[in-house]
């Protein structure tokens, strides 16, 4: 099953090339032949009867009784032009009259075509040596009495003649399929020459060559559509590669505060002779870095996992405004010791992941809290719309510039990049909870109008399958 | 009660045997599977902790073998691992393990794993709770200080009687997210301390008996104890 596969283009073509040319040549060349051979038998049918008619003139005048009777030869002689002309005279009861038959050649009588008989009144037979052989009887008066004149004819060499003119046709067929195969080959290797070059181009290729597109202005017009699309998945490779670089120095920055903290004050703390009390507080601190390491560790996996499609979603049907309960509850103390209120409102059934959703609000509410205004309220709100239940988590803050809010969900992205370390988040919240959006098949936005932000989180209500889990909006 | 670790990482094996120790456990360690399994059928254990990732023989097969025996047919074990991959955790599961610890875990963590393991049986939950002149009836969620009735939203029950349902033990802020609130993900631990302080204002600030203490960098304990140790 694998040979066919494999066979190469160029192969396939040029056997079907040849095959093609081959038939036309051999089906052109039949096609001739029979009408040539028709012609040729139609001439000689023709002479046949020529040649009855002849000796039924001959056997018409006064004197050829005697001629056939007294000088045999003489009629032989002028009747037999050829070896191959056979001529028998019949009488009435059968009894022959005479026979010319050098040959000794056996034939049929076919029955007698009277006077003047027609093509109609042919036969064929074939001669001892297997040649072809035409055969015709008319009848004639001689002496008054009603004979038989029979006219046969084997044809010898119109048959080499035929078969010679078969072989110049399989001859012509062959050399014109041959003709066809190198010249089949030729054209395609000059037609496939621009994919070669799609193929050496590609071959090029390299990680930090992606953004280079293939060559696309002399190639023909069949492979514009190929070379378009392997572009355009050269560019989505670029995209996600410079993503993912981007991604990884990212990562390796963030990890170097913690890591920097923990070697520095472990060394300071080790250069002299401590108290038991500084020991203990180095130790704490250090829990402190560790646990945020541990936390982005934990956070990149999550991201990780849920872009690879490898986190299983039990979803089930959950009362939202519960949820947002839930979630509100867990923040209350830390929302009154900055003198923030959190009010729900609203309510809708949503499909989602218990576990995962409290965690998409939860990173929302710990965004708010840490950049509302004191004294301020934040809202978690549920709304109805067309095709969504949309979840939403508003709060009073400072104004966020317009440029920073496309890029709120990306990951270590801080709107105030001096702050990223101070209050202990991983910069990777909003990340997981636009993921945590997507695997659901919905989507998050931010929208900020002056000091309000509002976060949005939209559940598609209609039965919604996860088709593409890596398109967020 | 003896737990025997059996883990290959020196650090990790060295810092396992200690914190166990001073938490009041015997401990026995291995550096691979063939001494921890050798060490189980000598020994009186009563709880396992496996690594996963061992030279020579993994812990599956230190697993395996345990399960086979039997002397180690109904031993508790707990696996510690760095991959939490779905496949690895059921795979665990279905070989007999207990329990399930992902590396780098809180140690509190670990040890509130390993009591849940040695208690035998469902325990029954107290109705009443006494610590130091602190009593909680759970049944009608009445906090009582001495004489005075204290008034606690549900949320702060809830912890409370976490704290105290465990006196002694030192609750991972994770923990303690996830049995209250059941937040099973490691979130703001400002707000665990939030929680705990608002807490304290209403069971400790007014006394002069603390009985809720931080252990710095490893969680909250609820004990009769005049200071953090």
């Amino acid at each position: 099953m694998k040979a066919p596969s494999r066979s190469s283009l160029a192969l396939r073509v040029t056997l079907t090339f040849v095959l093609v040319v081959a038939c036309a040549t051999a089906g052109l060349g039949s096609y001739l032949y029979r009408a040539f051979v028709g012609k040729i038998e139609q001439r000689d049918d023709r002479q046949l009867l020529g040649k009855l008619r002849q000796v039924q003139l001959l056997l018409a005048r006064p004197d050829a009784a005697d001629v056939v009777r007294a000088h045999p030869h003489y009629f032989r002689d002028t009747m037999s032009g050829q070896e191959n002309s056979l001529v028998r005279l019949l009488a009435a009861d059968g009894s022959v009259l005479a026979d010319i038959n050098a040959i000794h050649e056996a034939y049929p009588l076919p029955p007698s075509g009277g006077a003047s008989p027609g093509v109609a009144a042919i036969r064929s037979w074939t001669g001892k040596d297997g040649t072809p052989g035409r055969v015709v009887a008319g009848s004639a008066r001689l002496d008054e009495r009603v004979v038989t004149v029979v006219v046969a004819r084997l044809y010898a060499e119109r048959s080499l003649m035929f078969a010679h003119i078969r072989q110049q046709i399989a001859a012509a067929a062959i050399v014109g399929a041959l003709l066809a195969a190198l010249l089949g080959t030729w054209m395609l290797r000059r037609g496939l020459r621009p994919l070669r070059t799609v193929a050496e181009h590609a071959a090029l290729v390299r990680p930090g060559t992606l953004g280079q597109a293939l060559d696309v202005a002399h190639a023909p017009a069949e492979l514009r559509p190929l070379i378009d699309a392997l572009n355009a998945m050269l560019q989505r490779l670029h995209e996600g590669f410079v993503r993912l670089s981007g991604f990884s120095a990212d990562l390796a920055h963030e990890f170097r505060t913690p890591v920097s903290n923990l070697l520095g004050q472990s060394q300071v703390m080790l250069a002299q002779p401590r108290t038991r009390a500084d020991y203990e507080g180095l130790l704490a601190s250090n829990i402190e870095e560790f646990e945020r390491l541990s936390r982005m560790v934990d956070s990149m996996l999550f991201l990780a996992r849920a872009g690879q499609d490898e986190l299983q979603l039990a979803r089930e049907p959950l009362a939202a405004r519960d949820a947002l309960e839930e979630v509100a509850s867990f923040f209350d103390s830390i929302a009154e010791e900055r003198g923030l209120r959190l009010e729900c409102a609203g309510d809708a059934t949503v499909l989602a992941d218990p576990d995962l959703l409290r965690r998409a609000l939860a990173n929302l509410v710990s965004n708010a809290v840490r950049h509302a205004d004191a004294g301020s309220t934040i809202g978690l709100g549920v709304a109805v719309q067309d095709a969504a239940v949309e979840l939403s988590v508003t709060n009073v803050g400072a104004p966020l510039d317009a440029m920073h809010l496309a890029h709120l969900f990306e990951r270590f992205y801080r709107a105030d990049p001096a702050r990223s370390n101070a209050d202990g988040s991983t910069g990777l919240g909003l990340s997981i909870v636009q993921a945590i959006m997507v695997l659901h098949g919905g989507s998050a936005s931010v929208q900020a109008d002056g000091t309000r932000i509002v976060f949005t989180l939209a559940f598609p209500t209609r039965n919604h399958h996860r088709h593409s889990p890596h398109q967020p909006e | 009660m003896t737990i025997l670790v059996i883990e290959d990482e020196p650090k990790t094996g060295d810092y396992l045997q200690r914190g166990l120790s001073e938490s009041g456990f015997g401990v026995r360690l291995a550096r691979n599977g063939r001494d921890g399994l050798r060490i189980a059928e000598e020994e009186e254990i009563a709880l396992v902790i496996l690594d996963v990732m061992l030279p020579g023989m993994d812990g599956w097969q230190v697993l395996q073998s345990l399960r086979a025996r039997p002397s180690g047919e109904h031993l508790p074990v707990l696996f510690l691992t760095a991959r939490d991959e779905v496949p690895d955790r059921v795979r665990g599961l279905e070989l007999g393990a207990d329990d399930y610890l992902v590396k780098p875990f809180a140690f509190a963590e670990l040890l509130a794993r390993i009591r849940t393991l040695l208690r035998r049986g469902p325990v029954r939950e107290e109705e009443l709770i006494q610590v130091g002149d602190m009593e909680i009836d759970v049944l009608r969620r009445r906090v009582k200080r001495g004489s005075a009735t204290i008034v606690l939203t549900t949320q702060e029950f809830a912890l409370l009687h976490l704290l105290a349902r465990r006196r002694g033990q030192v609750l991972a802020r994770s923990l303690i997210a996830s049995q209250v609130w059941n937040m099973n993900f490691d979130s703001d631990t400002n707000v665990i301390d939030a929680a705990v302080r608002r807490l304290r204002r209403k069971i400790d600030d007014p006394f002069p008996l603390k009985l809720i203490h931080t252990r710095r960098g490893m969680g909250y304990v609820c004990d009769v104890e005049d200071a953090p140790v």
